[in-house]
């Protein structure tokens, strides 16, 4: 087992969760409330290398930064993401006059 | 160079002679139209005709007659002119003989352009518009195209409508070309009326002298001219009129000719016409002529850049006043001969040129004051 | 004469009297910052005066000042309309979107008569009823295509092989121009075809009924009938000889062609160009290395191919530009879909380099047993087995559902590309596009990493080369500006 820190200040839950769901696959996972961290522990399978590991681990954390800004963004553009949508399908049956 | 104005010395009068009048050589005439028109005759008696003009004879009529200076024997059948009474001077309104009659409207105007050749003046000209109201009523209506300039046309508001009213009535197969700064149009409102008028062929062009706001600002002599000259420009291309871009060349514009070619495809690709024009040696050109002037033939690659980058971006552009030995070869198909047949002469060192037939030729002040010093006779 | 004021007059002079307009930027050759603005026009400014520029310390006599105002980077006194004109840019740029779906893709057979190793979709098979797209299918598939509100509409025949099931293709061309009668849309047909097995009364009908044909011409001799194998072996020829006979009868305008890249083609762009050449085509489409097939989920297939296909296609370029400067018109269409993009303020409708999406909002694909797809890879996909993006069928469900689908929704929304990181800061994001079903077949995932991305890579190396050409060369200046406009 690994135990990863993120600072709640710079991360967010969410994000931790949705990078854990994609390597439900290859690891399972705890997320602890510690303080001003979240503690994640990384819990691998007897079998793996070293390599894989740490290639994991690597991936892990990467994972967590994409989603944390996919997540922060997101929210970020919304409004001019529903806005250029709504243009795409005016002219559809999908968009009704309400 | 062909005179619009002349003198004429009184062989008999009327009290009635004086005032716009139509010009015809034929003494037959049918009598009910004869009071309509003036008979430009040497011998004839000219009954019924409301005056007779004489060239080179002197004799009287019984109906008014007056024998015309030598500078305006260039009148002719289908000519309009304004004869004055008290003064023994007579204006060229209309000359049928051209395909670019240009009408002046007044000549105060909001910008003072440092290359202006009609430079403005404060005075109410309001009797010229009168004036031009009656001419449009004379005017023949298989007139292909008439010109309409100043000044700024558009001082006059609501009236100007007007005035295009009435060619559309007079004149609703005449092509109409209104010259503009296109501030007026920054109130929708206005544009919309003249969009209203529904006019069969109407065109106005519009000068932008910069892609930079500052400097077309200062050709221009006005502040905030840029911005609002765009917006009439946007409100009358929202409401389908047809809006050419002028660009005169000058030391200030040359300098960022490609800017400005590059501006217009990326900003204003829906207008319907582009014209890159030369300097002409009157007005204000001449005074500031030291600052603004700068040879054809060193901006000549300017020019075919800004030509073919347009031309690229499917947009009409002309190229006019240019001498041909002064412009690259890949400009051609822009390249009009253009200069009003009223101001065109060469010069005498282009005697024998091969390709003179191609030219444009000089404006009459280019050849009195300054042209190029590069012109030079093509050998082939 | 005093009377006229100098230039300093209508000059604002002070500093700090400017606003930044919205722009993206990044790091370019010879220490020079590339900017973007609002609608993608782009500006090249030196490090140090980029500096100045963004701490609002430039000042307004400094030509790149004036520049950058003209261009819409700042905003002062004496640029208000910057706001109007960025404004009616962008409404250009994005007007095109709300016409929605104009390509209607029908595949009307998987049967081939050849067995090209790429391929995904084709079967070796006499089976028409298996394999052939039934009336039912197609006459309510044509009823979908003209719910859509696109005012031009093009109708493009697929397969397998399309002329194998030529009958039905006919039925469609003319049950689509019965309903156009009252639709009155821009209606234009094409067949993508081998042109293996063409016949005079394939090309008469085709000839009276206006329908294009595109075809498969993927090099010289050997490198074609290696990769398209058929029996016989005579791929290549069948193709040379179908295609002048196409145009005879069609006309030369209205026949095109287009190429597939493999492994084999990597050290054969001079070749295989000179082979379009060769045969009179205005232009050639270099394309990408297809990912699909077993090629899918080996990562390895991302970075070494793609240096690789970069290599092959700058090559490519330079060879063409070359062409050009002895006196050849002749177009690249891959750089001039992007110059379309960089130099104009018109949309190009090329799938993938829409954002949102090219999926169902440009394109749709009606299969040979009904089911509907979002664009041609998602279909390619559906026949390896994997349905993420299946929209439904022709038989059993209404274009509301189809259209309104999760599968097309999703994946429209979470690849919008200003919401996604890094594209939504990067300098060239309205030159490029969001491509869900090409992450998702390499990383199951619509957005995927763009640093890991070969797409992302791809194309942000094309267009970095595009500007530094255009920058460095005028000639080559000239002649993008004028494949951007055609």
């Amino acid at each position: 087992m690994e135990t990863v820190k993120f600072s709640k200040a710079v991360y967010a839950l969410q994000a931790i969760k949705k990078a854990a769901y994609k390597f439900i696959d290859k690891i399972s996972v705890n997320i602890r409330d510690e303080g001003e961290n979240y503690l994640v522990d990384l819990i691998f399978s007897k079998e793996i290398s070293p390599e894989a590991k740490i290639f994991i681990l690597s991936e892990f954390s990467k994972e967590v930064l994409d989603q944390d800004l996919r997540e922060s963004i997101k929210t970020e553009t919304e409004a001019y993401r529903n806005l250029i949508l709504a243009h795409v399908f005016s002219k559809t049956p999908l968009v009704t006059d309400e | 160079m062909i005179n619009l104005y002349g003198k004429y010395e009184k062989l008999s009068v009327s009290n009635d002679y004086s005032g716009l009048l139509k010009l015809t050589t034929n003494e037959l005439l049918p009598f009910p139209l004869r009071k309509q028109y003036g008979l430009i005759s040497d011998t004839a008696k000219g009954d019924g005709f409301k005056i007779v003009l004489r060239k080179n004879s002197s004799i009287p009529s019984a109906t008014a007659s007056i024998k015309l200076s030598e500078e305006i024997h260039h009148l002719g059948n289908g000519d309009i002119v304004s004869i004055g009474a008290d003064n023994n001077q007579l204006r060229v309104l209309f000359r049928k003989q051209s395909n670019q009659n240009s009408i002046l409207l007044t000549e105060r105007c909001n910008h003072y352009c440092l290359m202006c050749s009609q430079p403005p003046k404060i005075n109410d000209d309001s009797w010229i518009m009168e004036e031009v109201k009656e001419l449009v009523r004379l005017i023949p209506d298989d007139t292909m195209e008439l010109g309409f300039t100043g000044g700024e046309p558009t001082l006059y508001g609501d009236e100007f409508i007007d005035l295009l009213s009435l060619c559309k009535s007079y004149l609703p197969r005449t092509a109409i070309h209104v010259l503009s700064n296109g501030r007026s149009f920054k109130d929708f409102s206005y544009a919309k009326k003249y969009a209203a008028l529904d006019h069969p062929d109407l065109m106005v062009g519009i000068p932008i002298y910069s892609d930079d706001p500052v400097t077309h600002n200062f050709i221009v002599q006005s502040d905030n001219a840029f911005s609002e000259t765009i917006k009439g420009i946007l409100n009358l291309k929202a409401l389908g009129q047809r809006v050419e871009i002028r660009v005169v060349l000058q030391r200030y514009s040359v300098e960022r000719l490609e800017a400005i070619a590059n501006f217009i495809a990326r900003n204003l690709l829906f207008v319907d016409h582009v014209a890159l024009m030369g300097l002409e040696i009157m007005g204000f050109t001449r005074s500031n002529l030291e600052e603004l002037w700068v040879d054809q033939y060193d901006y000549k690659d300017k020019l075919s850049n800004a030509v073919n980058l347009l031309t690229s971006y499917g947009i009409n552009v002309s190229v006019y006043n240019h001498q041909r030995c002064l412009v690259n070869d890949d400009v051609m198909h822009a390249y009009r001969k253009s200069i009003s047949d009223w101001k065109n002469e060469y010069l005498e060192g282009c005697n024998g040129c091969a390709r003179m037939d191609e030219c444009g030729g000089f404006f009459s002040s280019s050849v009195k004051y300054k042209h190029s010093e590069f012109i030079k006779p093509f050998e082939s | 004469m005093s009377k006229f004021q100098p230039i300093a007059f209508y000059a604002k002079p002070t500093e700090n009297s400017y606003s930044l307009l919205p722009f993206k930027f990044s790091r370019f050759t010879n220490n020079r910052i590339l900017l973007t603005n609002m609608v993608g026009e782009y500006f090249l400014l030196e490090e140090d005066k980029f500096q100045k520029f963004v701490s609002k310390k430039l000042g307004t006599n400094e030509s790149s000042y004036i520049d950058l105002r003209s261009k819409h980077f700042l905003k002062d006194s004496s640029n208000e309309v910057a706001i109007d004109l960025l404004a009616l840019k962008l409404r250009t740029k994005l007007s095109r979107l709300s016409d929605f779906t104009a390509l209607h893709i029908f595949v009307v057979s998987l049967r081939c008569e050849h067995s090209c190793p790429y391929c995904q979709v084709s079967r070796q098979s006499e089976d028409k009823q298996k394999f052939d797209m039934s009336e039912e299918i197609a006459h309510k598939a044509v009823e979908l295509v003209f719910r859509s509100p696109s005012p031009t509409i093009k109708i493009e025949f697929q397969g397998g092989e399309p002329l194998l099931n030529f009958e039905l293709i006919k039925y469609i061309v003319v049950r689509a121009k019965q309903i156009n009668e009252n639709e009155r849309r821009n209606l234009d047909f094409v067949i993508a075809t081998n042109l293996a097995v063409v016949t005079d009364e394939i090309l008469q009908f085709c000839s009276e009924n206006k329908v294009h044909i595109s075809t498969s011409l993927d090099g010289p001799k050997e490198l074609h009938n290696k990769n398209r194998p058929r029996k016989g072996g005579d791929s290549y020829e069948r193709a040379i000889s179908g295609i002048k006979f196409a145009r005879d009868v069609l006309g030369k305008d209205q026949v095109s062609a287009l190429m597939t890249t493999t492994e084999a083609s990597l050290s054969k762009v001079k070749d295989i160009i000179d082979e379009y050449i060769e045969n009179d085509f205005d232009g050639i489409f270099l394309r990408h290395l297809s990912p699909y097939g077993f090629a899918i989920k080996t990562k390895s297939y991302a970075s070494y191919s793609t240096e690789k296909w970069l290599d092959f296609y700058k090559k490519g370029l330079e060879y063409i530009i070359e062409i050009n400067r002895n006196g050849l018109f002749f177009q690249e269409f891959y750089a001039s879909t992007l110059l379309k993009k960089i130099l104009t303020s018109e949309e190009t409708g090329f799938v993938d380099l829409m954002n949102p999406a090219g999926i169902g909002i440009a394109a749709v694909v009606y299969n040979y047993d009904g089911s509907v797809h979002p664009s041609d890879e998602s279909r390619m996909l559906a026949e390896m087995g994997d349905d993420k993006f299946k929209l439904g069928s022709v038989l059993t469900n209404t274009y509301e559902e189809i259209f309104g689908s999760e599968a097309l929704l999703n994946p429209l929304e979470e690849s919008f590309s200003s919401s996604n990181p890094m594209c939504t800061d990067c300098t060239y994001e309205l030159y490029c596009g969001a491509d869900p079903v090409y992450h998702y077949a390499l990383h199951n995932d619509f957005v995927g990493r763009k640093p890991e991305s070969s797409f992302c890579n791809r194309n942000m190396s094309i267009i970095d080369y595009l500007i530094n050409r255009m920058e460095d060369d005028p000639f080559v200046k000239k002649l993008f500006y004028k494949w951007a406009n055609r």
